[in-house]
């Protein structure tokens, strides 16, 4: 990310620069910040409704219920979370909101990434199963995509969902493509590479 | 296709209803419960700000000096000889980028093409082949504090890229 950050930053000042688009750089780089601002506070009542909401399914139980659920699937995903109830019971409930589209995904999936630093702390098996739950989420398959849907019909689309069934295939590509390319990275490079 | 529609309509009320009334059943203070956890989601949600704040500044800085333009026609160089339309390839830099500004670009090209031509098919499918990855990442790794997010992000990236091929694939059979 140190990389990515200075590559981004250092080529866009030059380029700026060099082309003469300071200015259009500059009123870029404020309208992003306020969008980064925006967003936060679009998100905090998200936030609110969903960690509340999986706080009650957590002490009622729901969440081992989940857990034990998606155990035989997910426990070959997150090998370092068999029997540990509280982050597969969460990273479950983010995975399936992800793929129904909810507002819940985003929320979930960052409550699992806090249960998971505590329970795991600085270990490596805790980065590898917080590196895959946020590969899964970020590929974002989804069976039914409803944003691309929802602007399709408003554009006049006479079968909106037609692109649903590429989509899902695009969505697998790109989650198998993900873990599979952290399997070797994660391999092939030392840990804690901060890059 | 129905079914698959009603279930993302109908799972949100069935959850905000179905998991209190579980927890009420099970004793239960819902109330008090919820907003315990409320609080903890508000705290999540702004600490992930300063991560944000610096990842958009980054990429905004890339895409307002016009060096993501430059990237795009470089790559569309690259791109085109393999079938891969011109207009399609700004999108496919952007998509990982920032998820507002591949909504917009999709939106243009579904207005210009039409929505259900095959450029209009194509710019759908590619929209909706992954998510935001650098928001993603930097979401969820800011929110824990931790820094190990090299090989995570690479791998989100090959995995976007695989995304798009399939897709691609996928719409030459269907489509071109």
């Amino acid at each position: 990310m140190n990389f990515v950050w200075m590559f981004l930053l250092s080529t866009g000042c030059v380029v700026a620069v060099l082309t003469g688009n300071v200015d259009a750089m500059m009123t870029s780089v404020l309208d992003g910040i306020s969008a980064a601002v925006e967003l936060v506070i679009g998100l905090i009542g998200v936030f609110c409704l969903w960690v509340g909401i999986e706080r009650l399914a957590e002490e009622s139980g729901l969440i081992d219920v989940l857990a034990r659920m998606a155990g035989p699937v997910f426990s070959k995903l997150f090998p370092g979370l068999k029997e540990k109830h509280r982050p597969l019971g969460t990273v479950t409930a983010s995975v399936m909101s992800n793929v129904l589209g909810l507002s819940s995904s985003t929320p979930l999936g960052l409550k699992a990434m806090s249960e998971m630093k505590e329970l795991f702390g600085e270990r490596r098996e805790g980065l590898d199963s917080m590196a895959r739950l946020v590969i899964l989420n970020a590929a974002g398959f989804c069976i039914f995509p409803s944003g691309v849907i929802a602007l399709r019909a408003a554009l006049g689309s006479r079968a909106p969902a037609i692109i649903a069934g590429p989509t899902a295939v695009a969505g697998l590509a790109a989650t198998a493509g993900g873990l599979l390319a952290y399997h070797w990275l994660s391999r092939s490079r030392r840990p804690g590479d901060g890059r | 296709m129905r079914i698959l529609s009603y279930v993302g309509t109908y799972a949100f009320p069935v959850i905000l209803l179905g998991v209190p009334l579980y927890a009420a059943s099970k004793g239960v203070k819902v109330y008090e419960t919820f907003v315990k956890g409320a609080e903890e989601g508000f705290k999540i949600a702004l600490g992930t700000l300063p991560y944000l704040v610096a990842v958009f500044a980054a990429i905004s800085c890339f895409r307002g000096s016009g060096a993501l333009d430059l990237f795009a026609s470089s790559l569309g160089s690259v791109l085109t000889p393999l079938g891969v339309p011109l207009d399609m390839v700004p999108l496919l830099l952007i998509r990982p980028v920032s998820g507002s500004g591949a909504l917009a670009l999709t939106g243009d090209l579904l207005r210009r093409y039409g929505p259900d031509s095959s450029m209009g098919i194509l710019a759908s499918i590619l929209q909706g082949a992954t998510d935001t990855t650098f928001y993603v990442v930097t979401l969820y790794f800011g929110s824990v504090r931790e820094k190990r997010t090299g090989q995570v992000l690479a791998s989100c990236l090959i995995g976007d890229a695989c995304g798009f091929l399939a897709g691609f694939l996928v719409w030459r059979l269907i489509a071109a």
